[in-house]
């Protein structure tokens, strides 16, 4: 296979094999789409000092099954044996990536799932009217349940859990090394200076959650701080696992490390990129839990847009509240400097839709993408099986009955990064 | 056929008095009471008023006379129900909003009647609601519109703003064929390109609080902690929700100087607890209010607090906890509130 970047060496080739059944065997292997995992293999990987135990089950697309307390998912990925520097600062060592080539086991997803505390319940459901919400809905999930070790801290428990599903997601796409893709993505690098064909370049400003332990996000293995100034990446790095999720609020309005790795708006800019405009680049800018951060950073981030060039930008949450007054402040102060701005809210407009959608609107840029309403109840079915959890509290039900949720506690239904296909209508 | 109109109004309107009888309980009458003639006069021979409703508007507000309200409303056999025209008062257009929106659940066909700043307004569920005026002055104008809405929704044609619908429209979940960032980048191309108006949600319209009057002698008023930290017992014995509450509860503090770590706790899903479950005053004050108290500063602190949890809850459902808390105080002869946010 010939492998050639694009753009003067900057661009990065995707190998993608498309995983179409899943099994548990001896070894880890992919063969013709099968992806066979080995739960010894897999337990040599998860194994940690702060876990006693970890349990790993296949949880496939059309399952009678429902996944609770979902932590995070990862699409397995690498860029060589070892993992070739893939998830830096995690897997690999902590540099930018986003060049040369990555394999993904597209169709795949490695997913923790079980208590842990300050985490909200997040259910997806394999099967039903909930599946279609989520990305983890349309995936062969590999969950990884798991006991904590006694006198295990939490914090200890979930960085045992992160840094193992990253190495055993890496580890699942090794097996592929040898195999024939079925697709060969050829990702552009980042636009020259001096490009000339006139396209306006358009970059996506993507909030990250910054309140500390349990409710972070991970930039090439640092812990991205409230204190933080926004920064810009090549959107090949986050295709690497540059950015990690460590982020357990808000489960519909959460950016699991799977959407990370396959950044909606990247993707939706790839897609128009040299057609009507120039993919120009990301900016990671961090959500302040204060006000004068909060305007800081807001000022800031329009401040490197407008160095960088850009003519358009489109901006993107994790969270909810706060994080709607991020976005705001970014898309008027983006405005004020002549840079059109839309972003994605998700809709807060109460059970029965008829509340105030937005808790804090832009008032210049007012230019706005609906995710969907947050509150929007759905009525879900019994199932045969339940991982992550026997009971689902919010619901006040053991795991497996029928029962009644808002949209909200549906994993990434509402996706901040624009991964779904939910909006809101007014129904006159 | 005369179609059977049962209309719901408030204990000033129905000619009982006004603050000094906001108590009273729900009660009914045969027939048009107060706003009630005249717009019995604008409707016309094909319908009759049969029954007026109303209640006090402490009451009314509160969180258990609904059922009573209705059972009322119910026993009259309306074809139509009509609530207000309840202007911009709160209490009362809360009210109108829910006994509209209990009406509309039921599947009774319903019209309310109030000015689009009256904080009841986003509680009229899927009710419709046309606007009123501002103050009882423009009474007259306001049953017109009111009539002719009553016409309309009697011969089941939906109201529109061009009849003075005023009040959100539901907005539901539905799916489309693009994504969020595929839609997000078609729409920043569109607004590059100079359309500054294209968006899939319309800006919301929030109203502005007025700030009450200040307390003429705080050494003399009785004060009262409210807050939205959801600080709670430690067992949280009444199962606060962490995240959008529906509700709100109250915990006495007669005879505590203090609320010790460890008795009490944040169940409040937004923040980290560490430090206010470290110290429970950072979150409710009671150390100082009692000190202050003591000093003479403040004259009484109100024997409980008020509580819930402001985490992803609705514009909707926090105005409604404003409106029950006010209407609550009141009604305990409350006259200042400290209210902690977090």
């Amino acid at each position: 296979m010939s492998v050639t970047s694009t753009e003067g060496g900057t661009g990065l080739t995707r190998l993608v094999h498309h995983v179409r059944a899943v099994a548990v065997g001896e070894r880890t292997a992919f063969s013709s789409g099968t992806l066979t995992v080995s739960p010894a293999e897999a337990h040599a990987v998860l194994t940690d000092p702060a876990l006693s135990d970890v349990r790993v089950s296949w949880a496939s697309p059309g399952d009678p099954v429902r996944i609770v307390k979902v932590l995070d998912a990862v699409e397995p990925r690498t860029k060589g044996p070892g993992g070739g520097g893939i998830f830096p600062g995690f897997v690999g060592p902590a540099l930018p990536q986003g060049r040369g080539i990555t394999h993904v086991l597209r169709g795949a997803a490695v997913v923790a799932a079980g208590f842990l505390p300050r985490a909200q319940e997040a259910v997806v459901d394999m099967s039903g009217p909930a599946a279609p919400l989520s990305p983890l809905g349309a995936t062969h999930n590999l969950v990884v349940e798991f006991t904590p070790a006694e006198g295990a801290a939490w914090e200890a428990v979930y960085e045992a859990l992160r840094k193992g599903v990253l190495a055993l997601a890496a580890r699942l796409a090794e097996a592929a090394l040898g195999a024939e893709p079925d697709e060969v993505d050829e990702l552009p690098g980042l636009p020259a200076r001096d490009d000339s064909r006139g396209l306006p370049r358009v970059a996506a400003i993507t909030n990250l959650q910054t309140q500390g332990t349990f409710k972070e996000v991970f930039v090439y293995g640092r812990s991205f701080g409230s204190t933080a100034l926004p920064t810009l990446i090549d959107p090949n790095d986050l295709d690497d696992g540059a950015v990690v999720s460590g982020q357990l609020g808000h489960p519909s309005l959460k950016n699991p490390t799977w959407v990370f790795q396959n950044h909606p708006v990247v993707a939706a800019l790839r897609a128009r990129h040299g057609v009507d405009l120039l993919c120009a680049g990301v900016v990671l800018s961090p959500e302040p839990v204060d006000a004068t951060n909060t305007e800081l950073v807001s000022a800031h981030a329009a401040r490197l847009c407008r160095a960088a060039g850009f003519d358009a930008v489109v901006v993107t949450k994790e969270g909810g509240g706060n994080a709607d007054a991020d976005m705001a402040l970014k898309m008027d102060a983006l405005e004020d400097l002549g840079i059109p701005t839309v972003a994605l809210y998700a809709e807060m407009a109460g059970v029965d839709g008829t509340g105030p959608s937005i808790v804090v609107p832009p008032t210049r840029a007012t230019a706005m993408v609906s995710t969907g309403n947050y509150d929007e109840r759905l009525s879900l079915p019994a199932v045969e099986r339940a991982f992550g959890g026997d009971r689902v509290d919010v619901a006040g039900a053991p795991a497996i009955d029928a029962m009644e949720l808002p949209t909200a506690v549906i994993y990434s239904s509402l996706s901040p990064l624009g991964w779904g296909r939910l909006t809101c209508r007014e129904a006159v | 056929m005369t179609a059977r109109v049962v209309h719901y109004i408030n204990q000033f309107f129905a000619g009982l008095g006004g603050e000094d009888t906001a108590s009273v309980l729900p009660a009914s009458r045969e027939g048009a009471v107060g706003p009630g003639r005249k717009l019995q006069q604008l409707l016309g021979d094909d319908y009759e008023i049969v029954a007026t409703v109303w209640c006090g508007d402490d009451h009314a507000a509160g969180p258990d006379v609904l059922p009573a309200i209705m059972d009322l409303v119910r026993a009259a056999e309306p074809h139509v129900v009509v609530t207000g025209p309840a202007f911009t008062s709160g209490r009362y257009g809360l009210a109108c909003a829910r006994v509209a929106a209990a009406s509309a659940a039921a599947g009774l066909t319903v019209v309310a009647c109030m000015h689009p700043d009256n904080p009841g307004l986003d509680e009229a569920g899927t009710a419709p609601v046309v606007a009123s005026g501002e103050v009882a002055r423009q009474m007259g104008p306001s049953l017109e519109t009111l009539a002719a809405a009553v016409r309309k929704v009697a011969a089941g044609e939906p109201l529109a703003a061009d009849d003075g619908r005023v009040g959100k429209i539901p907005r539901r979940n539905v799916t489309v064929d693009q994504t969020g960032a595929e839609r997000a980048v078609a729409l920043v191309l569109a607004r590059l390109g100079g359309d500054r108006e294209a968006t899939e949600v319309p800006l919301p319209r929030f109203d502005q609080v007025t700030p009450a009057q200040p307390v003429d002698d705080v050494s003399t008023a009785l004060v009262a902690l409210v807050t939205e930290g959801a600080l709670v017992p430690d067992a949280n014995p009444d199962s606060l929700e962490s995240a959008r509450a529906t509700r709100w509860l109250r915990y006495a503090v007669d005879g505590r100087d203090a609320l010790p770590a460890g008795e009490y706790r944040s169940v409040h899903g937004g923040f980290s607890t560490v430090w206010a479950n470290e110290d429970p005053h950072r979150i409710l004050p009671l150390d100082v209010a009692r000190q202050l108290e003591g000093e003479g500063v403040i004259g009484r602190l109100h024997g409980e607090y008020l509580v819930t949890a402001g985490n992803g809850t609705s514009v909707g459902n926090a105005r409604r906890f404003g409106v029950e808390w006010a209407a609550d105080l009141r009604r305990q002869g409350v006259q200042a509130a400290l209210l902690t946010a977090t």
